[in-house]
């Protein structure tokens, strides 16, 4: 017994003393003070105290521990635990689908009919599919700018002093003195108080849009706008409410109901955003800027405008719809502009005031982390600016083109024609009353009802067979272009869009051909549509 | 040192004096292209190096800026070579642009050695003050940050206008939103945005700049100073104003305008996108290729074309933001990985494998996983070969994008595959730019055709967005022909040059050779020494040394460096957020101004901010010697030695002076 005790004293004495070495070492530890001062102030006599520290601090080296990448084990609902050897034998099991479906009959037919030009393009362009000149009604050259010598020498020269890429983005080295020119030169051209240049126009609106709106902001948007403002909103996650097509009616009971609901929920202030184009990309159809602008002043939205296609073809000067409806630009927040189509160089740009403009040097994506625009296309859309500027004639031409055009388009039965009478993009759809009677007919009649603004889809949706119509179309296009006429459908991604486009025919117009031209060339498509659908 | 003729003409300031020296120079380089074109075998004339008609043709007025005459005086020690060229050596390229560099030397290749491991990554820790200062340091500026806020709404109320709400309307931004940029990046505004002018080559001209206001507006000087340019992605040095390739691109712009006008599938393509087309899929080694228009759009409007519902990306955490901004819009689920961890991948895989898609436990219908080749922050290099093995044994999708690494790596230029002598076909999809290697613009797709033409009709890019303008295409085609070289005819055959015989054809390789013609526009003049692939190839080589020569120098200085040595990025830790500015000016404040450029959060973790440095083949050795010159004067007052010991570092001078020893120890004996 008394020999146990001693043991057991010697085992007290010496954890006594490994204790004592323990803290003596402890203390000449530095910094242990101020450790030895938190844990007597923690503890306080009170060891559910120290318990509490205890458990936060595992708590904290478990959280840091814990691996990212298997998030889903800390949902054990729905995580099914398998062995090493069942995962095998799923993995082997596992058949994925090809990477990409190869394209069928169709595809294949369209793909191989897409008219490549020899050489420079312009109103008089070679094809290769043909080998022979045409008249260019499908690309973009709304002013005749495409292979100006004027702007070739200046791009020239620019290259001979500032080579071809900028070799970096714009935060690191890639902001060239002829991009800042650029964004001068256009906000003045608008009269805003400055402009962001963006080294690709599609990309430009898709990454104007996600820089402001954020989650829990509300957009308020045309149910018919293009891919890259549908792409936009997609990222920014705010809450989107749809309006009709170019209705401006329905727009203002949209922004009513979005007050009111507001009102009912009591929530903060939201950013707000309207988002809309000037003139539609998928039915040429240009909005009542003078009415957009009462409405987002009335009910306070922010408007994003996208002027890709009327920039640079709308208005005396080409300023696009601002100087159509004599609206000051500054009134629009945010005006996209595609350098690429209206200016024939390349790129787009967003003019604002000077905060809309530094915000988005920071928060734009295609902005940050892309390589800015190669400098002599920016020099060519400078120039582009300048031309327009100077020559009023060149758009009053264009003008006199689409009027031309559209006197001849409107007498044709087969075929209507949603197009603005001033957009430079005519579309062409085909009407259901067409003999063979294939198409259907048009839905139900308008119930009058408004449609949910919370669905892109429309109450009374237009119903066509895209499948036909777009075969149909097609076989317009290749006729067309067989007889020297370059013309293309729309093209549409089938199936990543919100909503579907109806199938269409697009024609572009340009100064740069006669009258005589357009006329030939519009008589020849017209020839063809009345042929096939009479 | 500049002698002979140089130092007499170089001595005068006179406006008269400077044309004439610029007449000299001009003069003597149509000598030497004489020269060049009588003995090469190319009967293609090329308009004489234009270096004074350019001179006249772009600038109306005729008295010298300030500029000008620093580069004639050679102020910054930037215009004209250490050594004077011989009068054998010949250079077609602009010093200022493109180093003359004809030390045999100072090359190298960049590829795998076969049956050796792939080197791991070493992230090299610095001191424990350094990780608290750091942190000590971004405490301060956020405390002072949100005093300064506290007490501006106040006091100052006028300056916080856009941030709070106003007749109505929310702010554009909220002020917490902003913090980050309005408190801590302003302070370093000076770093970033900084407007140029000139060629982004060997050297850059930066318009100077000043803020009166603490980085609220910068004021233009309206002077120009020329700085070495570390900083542009110009990995092969094709950014050049004059010599070949330019030429080339002249022609081009003569022919073809600026424009196509239109997408691709509605009126914008012509037979230059084709022949374009044809030669990326024939420099990648692909059936097919596609190209787009900008380089962050081939991501963000091509991966949605890919992936959808159902499926399952899986994607390295450091990729680059167009790819998140493509997945994003693809609607597809995403999964992160730990940067370059293959193991954490296979785990991964092996996890959603087996558990299918979330909630339903269907199987996925495809999973792409999407890495980079070279990262563009980090320097490191994909473990391709591992993801290889992964790919055959989990049967997912390969997406590479080479941004960085295409053109850049490589024994042939061709990227990652080539890197690693592997068949490029076994990636499945191989995504680049040209903005970086190629000094042009936009991005490519490489691929099987069916997918090709399938993304052709499907990708946002084809159907919407503008082509490719005609002289980046120009520029993309000159460059890569110079890289694989054009053959007459089929057969191989071998040319001497400056007496060492090279091999047109690259017989080592079965997935790359040269060209012919035919892959060639008619109207493309192309010289001797782009067709030959002999420049191309020095380029290629003088990359490649570069490279290991900064990264290993700056290493055994004792910097700590992140990343693969075969890698234009350099990255170099600086830690401290304050250092980074100080880094930057003490860098653009010396005699000989190097530009560079700082990357801190959200680009990178909090506490690794970096400065970014980006090798190039237009560099020469001198210029890295020069760099590394600074970076030691620099580190040394800053305190940015945290990498190796003291005992194993180099000196300075030890680092120069065995360069080539430096360069050619293999990778895997490497930091062991």
């Amino acid at each position: 017994m008394a020999s146990a005790s001693s043991t057991f004293d010697t085992a007290v004495l010496t954890f006594a003393h490994a204790l004592s070495t323990v803290e003596r070492t402890f203390y000449k530890l530095p910094g242990s003070a101020i450790i030895e001062r938190y844990v007597r102030s923690s503890h306080q006599n009170d060891p559910g105290r120290t318990f509490l520290e205890l458990i936060i601090f595992f708590l904290v080296v478990r959280t840091v521990l814990q691996s990212r990448t298997r998030a889903d084990r800390s949902n054990p609902k729905n995580f099914i635990e398998f062995t090493e050897k069942e995962i095998d034998e799923l993995v082997a099991d596992w058949v994925p689908e090809p990477l990409s479906q190869p394209l069928n009959d169709v595809e294949m037919a369209e793909l191989a009919a897409v008219p490549v030009v020899a050489g420079p393009n312009g109103p008089h362009p070679v094809l290769v599919n043909t080998g022979k000149p045409a008249i260019n009604l499908a690309s973009f050259n709304f002013t005749g700018l495409a292979g100006n010598e004027h702007i070739k020498q200046r791009a020239l020269e620019t290259m001979r002093k500032r080579g071809v890429g900028s070799c970096g983005p714009t935060g690191f080295y890639g902001t060239f003195d002829v991009h800042l020119q650029f964004e001068r030169d256009v906000s003045e051209f608008l009269g805003t108080e400055g402009a962001i240049l963006y080294s690709q126009g599609f990309s430009t609106i898709s990454s104007v849009i996600p820089a402001f709106c954020k989650r829990g902001d509300i957009i308020v948007a045309d149910r018919a706008v293009t891919l890259s403002i549908q792409k936009g909103m997609e990222i920014s996650r705010s809450t989107i409410r749809w309006y009709d097509h170019n209705d401006l009616h329905s727009l203002e009971e949209v922004l009513q109901s979005v007050e009111k609901e507001r009102r009912k929920r009591k929530g903060p202030l939201t950013r707000r955003f309207i988002i809309t184009e000037g003139i539609f990309e998928r039915d040429g159809t240009m909005t009542d800027l003078p009415r957009l602008i009462e409405l987002k002043q009335k009910y306070k939205y922010r408007l994003i405008l996208d002027e890709s296609f009327s920039f640079g073809a709308v208005g005396r000067t080409g300023r696009g719809l601002t100087e159509l409806y004599n609206v000051q630009a500054s009134k629009i927040d945010m005006l996209v502009g595609s350098a690429a189509i209206g200016l024939c160089a390349g790129g787009g740009f967003c003019a604002g005031s000077n905060t809309v403009v530094e915000h988005q040097r920071i928060n734009g994506s295609a902005y940050v982390f892309s390589a800015s625009m190669p400098p002599l296309l920016s020099v060519s859309a400078s120039e582009g600016i300048n031309i327009l500027r100077d020559n009023p004639p060149l758009l009053t031409k264009l003008h006199d083109n689409i009027r031309a055009a559209r006197v001849l388009l409107d007498q044709v039965d087969c075929i209507s024609v949603p197009s603005h009478r001033a957009s430079p993009i005519i579309h062409l759809y085909l009407r259901n009353t067409s003999p063979d009677s294939l198409l259907q007919p048009p839905s139900s009649i308008p119930s009058g009802k408004p449609s949910n603004p919370a669905s892109p889809i429309p109450r009374d949706a237009p119903v066509f067979d895209i499948e036909k119509e777009e075969r149909l179309l097609q076989e317009v296009v290749e006729e067309a272009m067989a007889l020297g006429v370059m013309i293309t459908k729309a093209k549409r991604v089938r199936g990543l869009e919100i909503t579907e486009a109806r199938p269409s025919i697009r024609l572009a117009m340009s100064s740069a051909l006669s009258k005589a031209d357009t006329e030939k060339a519009v008589n020849v498509v017209i020839k063809i549509l009345k042929r096939k659908f009479r | 040192m500049p002698s002979g003729i140089f130092k007499k003409k170089s001595s005068s300031t006179l406006p008269a004096d400077a044309s004439s020296y610029l007449l000299a120079l001009s003069q003597a380089d149509a000598r030497t292209r004489n020269k060049v074109s009588s003995s090469a075998t190319s009967t293609i004339s090329t308009p004489a190096l234009s270096l004074s008609s350019s001179l006249t043709a772009s600038t109306k007025d005729t008295f010298l800026t300030q500029a000008d005459k620093d580069d004639i005086e050679n102020i910054h020690g930037l215009s004209l070579p250490a050594k004077p060229p011989t009068s054998d050596q010949i250079y077609r390229a602009v010093h200022t642009e493109f180093g003359h560099c004809s030390t045999e030397e100072f090359r190298r290749f960049s590829s795998h050695l076969p049956n050796t491991p792939v080197p791991k990554h070493v992230d090299r820790d610095p001191p424990y003050y350094v990780l608290l200062s750091t942190y000590i340091s971004y405490l301060i500026l956020i405390v002072l940050g949100h005093v300064r806020d506290f007490l501006g709404k106040r006091f100052y109320p006028k300056s916080y206008a856009d941030l709070m709400p106003s007749n109505g309307y929310a702010p554009l931004t909220s002020d917490f939103d902003s913090f980050y940029t309005r408190r801590l990046k302003l302070r370093m505004n000076e770093c970033f945005n900084q407007p140029v002018t000139g060629v982004a080559g060997r050297t850059i001209q930066i318009l100077d700049r000043y803020s009166p206001d603490y980085n609220h507006t910068q004021i233009s000087l309206g002077t120009i100073s020329r700085a070495l340019n570390i900083s542009s992605y110009n990995y092969l040095g094709f950014a050049q104003a004059q010599g070949g390739v330019a030429d080339a691109v002249e022609v081009g712009m003569k022919l073809y305008g600026v424009t196509t006008c239109g997408s691709r599938l509605t009126g914008g393509s012509s037979d230059l996108h084709t022949a374009t087309e044809t030669l990326v899929a024939k420099f990648l080694g692909t059936e097919d290729s596609l190209i787009t228009s900008m380089g962050f759009a081939t991501n963000s409007t091509i991966i949605p074309a890919l992936v959808s519902k159902g499926c399952l990306v899986i994607s390295d955490e450091l990729n680059h933001a167009s790819i998140r901004f493509g997945v994003r819009q693809s609607g597809a689920h995403v999964k992160m990985f730990k940067h370059n961890d293959t193991n954490a991948l296979e785990a991964l895989l092996r996890e959603t494998i087996s558990q299918g898609q979330p909630k339903t436990h269907r199987p996925w219908k495809k999973i792409l996983v999407i890495v980079e080749g070279l990262f563009s922050m980090e320097g490191t290099m994909v473990d391709l070969p591992r993801v290889l093995e992964l790919k055959k044994k989990y049967k997912f999708n390969l997406f590479v994008d080479e941004a960085h690494s295409i053109g850049g790596i490589g024994k042939h230029g061709r990227g990652i595959a080539d890197y690693f002598n592997i068949d490029p076909e076994e990636i499945d999809v191989l995504m680049g730019t040209f903005s970086k290697s190629f000094g042009a613009a936009g991005g490519y797709i490489g691929g099987k055709k069916c997918l090709i033409d399938r993304l052709r009709i499907r990708s946002y890019s084809g159907v919407y967005a503008e082509a490719m303008s005609p002289p980046v295409m120009v520029q993309i085609i000159a460059s890569m022909a110079s890289i694989m070289g054009v053959q007459e005819s089929e057969l191989n055959h071998s040319v001497s040059s400056g007496g060492s015989t090279l091999r047109l054809a690259s017989p080592d390789s079965a997935y790359y050779g040269p060209i012919t013609q035919r892959f060639l526009p008619t109207w493309l003049p192309l010289p001797y020494e782009l067709s030959s692939g002999l420049e191309g190839r020095e380029r290629l080589r003088r990359l490649s040394f570069n490279c290991y020569y900064l990264h290993r120098g700056l290493d055994k200085l004792g910097f700590i460096v992140y990343g693969h040595p075969c890698s234009p990025v350099v990255p170099l830790l600086i830690y401290q957020p304050g250092k980074m500015i100080m880094f930057h000016r003490m860098m653009k404040d010396r005699k000989t101004p190097i530009v560079t450029v700082p990357v801190a959060y959200p680009a990178t973790p909090l506490i690794t901010s970096r400065i970014r440095l980006c090798v190039s083949a237009a560099h020469t050795k001198e210029d890295i010697d020069e760099i590394l010159r600074a970076c030691n004067e620099v580190g040394d007052v800053l305190d940015l030695k945290h990498g190796i010991s003291k005992k194993e570092r180099w000196t300075l001078d030890e680092v120069c002076g065995r360069a080539v020893e430096l360069v050619n120890l293999p990778d895997h004996d490497w930091g062991n």
